[in-house]
């Protein structure tokens, strides 16, 4: 409750503030950076759902500011409407195009997605030029903001409504961000396969950022036309975008506040910047903030010595600049690219981010509460295993090239079973499970689960289908805390339609995934570390991590790549246990292991894999036996050995 | 359009290209060894070429210059490296490109408040008198450029294939894990990669500058297109660059000869978001399997 | 985020304020590309400024006033203009407003000067649009001026350059900004009011950055121009100058005042020779207030040549005639000093001419009364050999005795019509 009060608080009292200023101050320019604050706010809030959100270095927002802008005035000029209709038209102009420019998209990242998102900008910016007929070309479009109901609209009550405007967007984003939606967009972030792969469809949620990200732009690309009332198509070049881009990660990414503090800084730096004599108190002020903080990282080791010293030597060049240097306008570029130095540097968190936690110490605000955890035959009821086949793999060949790693495989595994895959390395089990998975499309050969066709290559159908796995290369989702990680790939409990999410009308739902989520975790063992972010935990609870999050998808068939690799023995004996306690829910589980103890102790029955062929099957007990497992293994034949099998070194 | 202006334009637009595919090489380097690339390349060449036209103006000859011009280059890449990439690759993050991008900025101001604003012509021992091949013109300018080109990604080649130390950056560019596992320290070489691009950019800017003349604003736009080029070649293609920087060179000519001047980079926009679409990693890029 | 917003607002109530002083603002882009003509203009004006200030101030009452400049960097951004002008407009104290290049930021931002009635003079933006806005929109009080020779002025003398030639068909080529287009529209116009005597065989355009011309260049050859009619800024404009010599072509470039910056006729060398362009100032010490003020700009801001000699000379004109008007109004009020500019009883000797009445009081259906330049202070240049010169005789003869006052020039309202030089 107390959290609740305070953000919320500190909330009401921020717009409280920024709504009450026009009554106190006269001043139209201070009216003027206000209003273009809020307006940059909006904008920053869309550009921090792809960039800080969906982690993808996106340069092509400011397109939609110009689309937004160029939209809406042409419907003022051209088509006669009032202001509402305008500001719908651009915002479903930006979300429109966002969408569309995200499906050729889909497949990029990093660089590739940058450029993808550049292009676009560049395009744009050419034909709002060259399409003189419609936009005015390079002359630019003149334009008067319409009466709003009748009456002409003050500058203060102009600012209002894009005040209005950002409190709107800031309360549903708010929603949607804290939503399933929210997680789904982080984790497509940190790992787009394993999203794929726990059902939740990465295609559907990147479209939906990317066109909600930009519709937000094109609303504030809406207002940017009603402010200025003069549009220029050059005004939306990469220039404004790097600016934009600065701002989110100035102001810290994932965060509405923090696209707040970049809007503001971007609105006021340049501004702060042309006084000499508030340069140098804002110099000074930065180089006692960095001295303070990299002597407290360096103390505290929470700081590299690179990360500590270089926003020192930074902001001192700038406090000694500030001496030399007679026309601080000359240097304005330099200036503020030493300061945002400082802060990505030694603030990487953004601004936001060192504040929040400052603020978060100062106030002592208490952690989000957790709900008790649901009953674990609510969240896994048990299932009685019919005796039949669930899975059957009928000549399943795989070939990358010349290599066949799958190369006519058949094998069929009984309901609640638990059957284990081993093989030496490069015997195409991890293979196998990708193309169960749907990660690789077969060459050749099917997958009947209970005698229908698993769909082929694709991660999420499969994982729809009722089939979960586990990664033996972690791919968690490191910045989301454990409790996070399973409520991603939670399956059965969000139903709510995205317009009720957005006006936070899922409480319900939400509570109810978090007491699931933490079942799942207890059953995993981590309850504890429900709100660490899964990259803070040890390795072996990250290994545990992946266990729980699969188990989230509530699967038929649960896939286990590797569970115990590097895990230490105590780690390994509490893993054998949790594998248990899962098959006793019913649970078919296909375990890809190593761990030649951990096999006997589980599994039911065994294949093994060599050159990706099927090459013995059987219990644990015979297979180890077997002659042709132990040439597999040790390159030529071995007399069987009494009791001691030759694979029990092979435990790394 | 006749046969000769084709000609003329698909000569001139190719030339163009090998600009861009020469500051395109510069991203591939370092993307090769440290999955990273300077945003701030642009300013680089522009730097470059200021302090070798600052070499020039006090009367350092021609060929004297551009081996000062080369170490010049290869030690603001250093500085680069330690300053804006550095941190970024220990912590496993993406800050690289905003710090590429800061970096760049403190240059271009650094630049403007030092040099001036203006642009400058840059002095070559070459005539500038156009040369008539086959009904084509072209200057020696350009012969230069192209020339260039090959050159010097022709030696980086050569030193990657049969130097120890370019063996060692073609290693750390296959797997970095497995070169560390061998002992090759993998921070070396992503420094060696930086000032290899840095030296690069310092060539674009002595080849380019004739062209393109030096000032501040001289690689903006040029900057843009090279990435553009060096992502649709894959950004770790080698000689890809050089056919797409081409192509697109031709296409940009071209366009804007029939479409009319002002949708000049329209198509080759579109074309670049199709061709990433249909290969992400670009036309000559390696397509990873995706192992988890 | 508080603390922030709190400065900024202090900072606005509070202006470093100086009792006994003549607030002017220097506004344009300092940084970036245009900042050759904006930094001219920019020094160009705090020589001037030194100079007032060096003889103890302007005479208002029985106290001398020294000019106090405040400097904003618009970076030839819309937005920014529009923000600096807000910020300029609502300082209680400011007399006056000189500056901005380019016409975007005239149009963004001049609606905030003139809703407070601020006096500004525009400096050097020359698109016809910064002063046509209120003449098209009728407004009925203007404290808008405009000091440069407008493209109105210019592009009739270019096509005028051009069919004095004999030449009858001819490329127009522009930069795909403002500026370019709008001088497109102008140029072509004028060919119109010129009695259609140019053939416009092709109109090609090249963004900012462009290095390879020859498509647009190619079109204009094979299409048989015989000459460029050329609108556009710096390095753009020394590309086209050096790809037409590599095609071979010797048809000349006629344009704006533009192409006297030395970023062209530096990077164009000896392609640039024989381009004309229309010129209010050419950097030739022909009068001896014009040596005084080329060699004191050398010598201040330590160049050898002035980036924009037209900029610097009308930044430092513009100067002078607003200490002018201060000393007519005997006040620092803004409205009062409008007032005086529309009608300057002393002449003012400036760099580029000794200035007789330049503006008169605002008529709506003619923006010429705002407007200082007229024909008769643009000459034609010439690049030659890597310098201005004049391109008639005639005109710097003409110059030297405006400049020594002999004239009386009243300005007519008649602008730039066909007077054969």
């Amino acid at each position: 409750m107390k959290r609740l009060l305070l953000i919320h608080g500190a909330e009401l009292i921020a717009m409280a503030l920024l709504g009450s200023i026009p009554l106190f101050i006269s001043n139209p320019y201070v009216l003027a950076l206000l209003t273009l604050l809020a307006i940059y706010g909006i904008l920053l809030i869309g550009l921090d759902v792809t960039v800080g959100f969906l982690g993808q270095v996106n340069l092509g927002h400011v397109a939609f500011l110009g689309l937004g802008a160029y939209a809406a005035g042409l419907m003022v000029t051209r088509f006669g409407f009032g202001m509402i209709p305008a500001l719908l038209a651009a915002m479903a102009v930006g979300f429109i195009l966002g969408a569309l420019l995200a499906l050729p998209s889909l497949r990029l990242e990093g660089p590739q997605f940058a450029l993808a998102t550049l292009s676009f900008a560049a395009l744009s910016t050419t034909a709002l030029n060259e399409l003189e007929g419609l936009t005015g070309g390079a002359q630019g479009l003149s334009l008067t903001r319409p009466p709003w109901f009748g009456r002409e609209l003050t500058p203060p009550g102009f600012y209002w409504l894009c005040l209005a405007m950002l409190v709107l967007v800031w309360v549903l984003m708010r929603n949607v961000l804290a939503s399933h939606w929210g997680r789904a967009f982080e984790a497509l972030r940190d790992s787009p396969i394993a999203t794929d792969a726990m059902g939740v469809g990465t295609y559907r949620h990147k479209v939906a950022a990317f066109a909600l990200g930009s519709g937000l732009g094109g609303l504030a690309g809406g207002l940017y036309a009603f402010n200025f009332q003069y549009l220029q198509p050059q005004s939306f070049t990469y220039d404004l975008m790097v600016i934009l881009l600065l701002g989110v990660v100035l102001g810290g990414r994932k965060s509405l506040w923090g696209a707040l503090v970049g809007a503001t800084l971007v609105v006021l730096l340049p501004n702060l910047l042309s006084n000499h004599t508030l340069f140098r108190i804002f110099a000074g002020v930065g180089f006692l903030v960095m001295v303070v903080t990299g002597v407290q990282g360096l103390i505290r080791k929470r700081l590299r010595p690179f990360q500590a010293l270089a926003p020192i030597v930074a902001m001192g060049m700038l406090v000694l600049g500030g001496f030399v240097v007679e026309n601080t306008e000359n240097w304005r570029k330099a200036i503020f690219s030493l300061m945002l130095f400082s802060v990505v540097v030694g603030l990487p968190e953004g601004l936001m981010g060192f504040l929040s936690e400052f603020l978060t110490q100062a106030f002592k605000v208490p952690p989000v509460p957790l709900p008790e955890p649901a009953t674990l035959d609510s969240v896994l009821p048990v299932r009685i295993p019919e005796d039949s086949p669930i899975l059957v793999l009928e000549d399943l060949k795989r070939y990358f090239g010349g290599v066949k790693a799958v190369d006519g495989l058949s094998i069929t595994i009984r309901a609640g079973s638990i059957h284990g895959l081993i093989g030496p390395n490069g015997s195409g089990k991890s293979t196998v499970v990708n193309v169960i998975s749907g990660l690789y499309l077969p060459t050749a050969g099917r997958v009947l689960l209970r005698g229908k066709p698993l769909p082929l290559g694709s991660l999420v159908k499969v994982a729809k289908a009722g089939v979960a796995r586990t990664f033996q290369n972690l791919q968690l989702f490191g910045e989301l805390t454990a409790l996070e990680n399973v409520m991603v790939a939670l399956r059965g409990v969000y139903h709510s339609p995205l317009p009720l999410v957005l006006l936070g009308l899922a409480y319900k739902e939400e509570q109810k995934a978090r007491a699931e989520a933490l079942t799942l975790l207890e059953l995993v063992g981590l309850r504890e570390e429900a709100r660490t972010k899964a990259k803070d935990l040890t390795y072996g609870a990250q290994r545990f991590l992946e266990i729980g999050r699969a188990l989230a998808r509530k699967p038929e068939i649960l896939i286990l790549d590797e569970p115990a690799a590097g895990l230490a023995h105590p780690d390994v004996l509490k893993q054998i246990e949790v594998i248990q306690r899962i098959q006793q829910r019913g649970m078919t589980i296909i375990l890809i292991e190593h761990h030649m103890d951990v096999v006997s102790e589980l599994c039911d029955v065994v294949s093994v894999l060599d050159g990706g062929r099927l090459i013995a099957e059987g219990s644990p007990e015979t297979i180890k036996r077997d002659p042709k497992v132990v040439e597999a293994y040790l390159g030529q034949p071995q007399p069987p050995t009494g009791g001691i099998s030759p694979l029990e070194p092979l435990t790394a | 359009m006749t046969l000769p202006i084709f000609a003329q334009m698909a000569v001139s637009g190719a030339f163009m290209g090998l600009v861009y595919a020469l500051i395109a090489y510069g991203f591939q380097l370092t993307y090769a060894t440290s999955k990273s690339i300077n945003f701030g390349q642009g300013e680089l060449v522009m730097v470059s070429a200021f302090f070798s036209l600052t070499l020039l103006n006090l009367g350092v000859p021609y060929w004297a210059m551009i081996p000062c011009g080369l170490v010049f280059g290869a030690a603001m890449g250093l500085v680069i490296e330690r300053t804006a990439v550095r941190l970024a690759l220990e912590q496993k993050s993406e800050g690289w490109i905003l710090l590429s991008i800061i970096g760049g900025l403190f240059l271009f101001s650094t630049a403007e408040n030092i040099w001036g604003r203006d642009d400058h012509p840059f002095p070559t021992p070459m005539s500038t008198d156009p040369i008539h091949v086959l009904g084509v013109d072209v200057t020696r300018n350009e012969i230069a450029v192209a020339v260039g080109v090959f050159a010097i990604m022709g030696l980086i080649e050569l030193f990657k294939r049969r130097t120890l130390l370019g063996k060692a950056f073609e290693a750390v560019s296959a797997d970095r894990d497995a070169a560390e596992l061998m002992g090759i320290s993998a921070t070396r070489t992503v420094m060696l990669s930086y000032g290899l691009s840095g030296a690069v950019a310092a060539v674009a800017g002595i080849l380019v500058s004739p062209i393109t003349t030096v000032g501040p604003t001289m690689a903006s736009a040029l900057i843009l297109k090279a990435f553009s080029v060096a992502v649709v070649a894959g950004l770790d293609s080698g000689f890809g660059v050089v056919v797409i920087g081409m192509m697109l060179g031709i296409l940009e000519s071209l366009s804007s000869f029939q479409l009319g001047s002002g949708w000049r980079e329209a198509p080759g926009l579109v074309l670049l978001i199709l061709a990433l679409a249909l290969r992400p990693t670009g036309v000559f890029g390696k397509t990873a399997i995706r192992k988890v | 985020m508080k603390r922030i917003l709190f400065s900024t607002l202090l900072m606005g109530a509070v202006v470093l304020q100086a009792d006994g002083t003549v607030k002017i603002a220097l506004t344009g882009p300092f940084t970036g590309g245009s900042a050759p003509m904006g930094a001219s203009m920019r020094d160009g004006a705090t020589l001037a400024i030194a100079e007032i200030n060096a003889t103890g101030g302007i005479q208002v009452g029985n106290q001398k006033m020294k000019i106090q400049t405040i400097e904003r960097d618009d970076e030839a951004k819309n937005e920014r203009g529009a923000l600096i002008a807000q910020e300029l407009a609502a300082m209680g104290d400011l007399s006056g407003v000189i500056g901005t290049v380019n016409t975007g930021v005239c149009l963004s931002g001049d609606k905030h000067f003139q809703a407070k009635g601020i006096t500004k003079i525009i400096c050097p933006a020359a698109g016809s649009a910064s002063m046509t806005q209120w003449s098209k929109a009728g407004v009925k009080d203007v404290s808008i001026f405009r000091f440069a020779a407008h493209d109105g002025i210019q592009s009739a003398m270019v096509i005028e350059a051009a069919i004095n030639r004999n030449f009858t068909k001819v490329a127009v080529v522009f930069d795909s900004t403002n500026y370019g287009v709008s001088g497109r529209d102008d140029m072509l116009d004028q060919i119109r009011k010129q009695g259609n005597k140019l053939q416009v065989v092709a109109q090609e355009k090249f963004n900012i950055g462009d290095k390879d011309m020859t498509a647009q260049l190619l079109r204009a050859k094979s299409a048989g121009a015989q000459a460029i009619l050329i609108w556009g800024i710096g390095p753009e404009l020394a590309a086209v100058a050096n790809g037409m010599a590599k095609l071979g072509m010797n048809a000349p470039l006629i344009g704006g005042w533009t192409l006297s910056m030395s970023n062209f006729i530096d990077n164009a060398g000896k392609n640039g020779n024989g381009t004309l362009m229309p010129q209010t100032f050419i950097e030739e010490p022909f009068t001896a207030k014009a040596k005084s003020f080329i060699e004191g700009y050398h010598k201040t801001f330590k160049v050898e040549r002035i980036p924009s000699p037209v900029s610097a000379a009308q930044g430092y004109d513009a100067v002078y005639l607003f200490a002018a008007a201060v000393r007519q109004a005997q006040s620092t009020d803004t409205h009062k000093i409008k007032e005086a500019l529309e009608n300057l009883k002393e002449p003012v000797k400036g760099v580029i001419a000794t200035w007789v009445h330049p503006f008169s009081s605002w008529d709506p259906a003619d923006e010429q009364t705002h407007e200082a330049f007229r024909r008769e202070q643009t000459v034609m240049g010439m690049v030659k050999d890597g310098r201005v010169i004049f391109a008639n005789a005639a005109d710097k003869d003409r110059l030297i005795k405006a400049a020594l006052g002999a004239t009386a020039k009243a300005p007519t309202k008649a602008p730039a019509k066909s007077k054969k030089s």
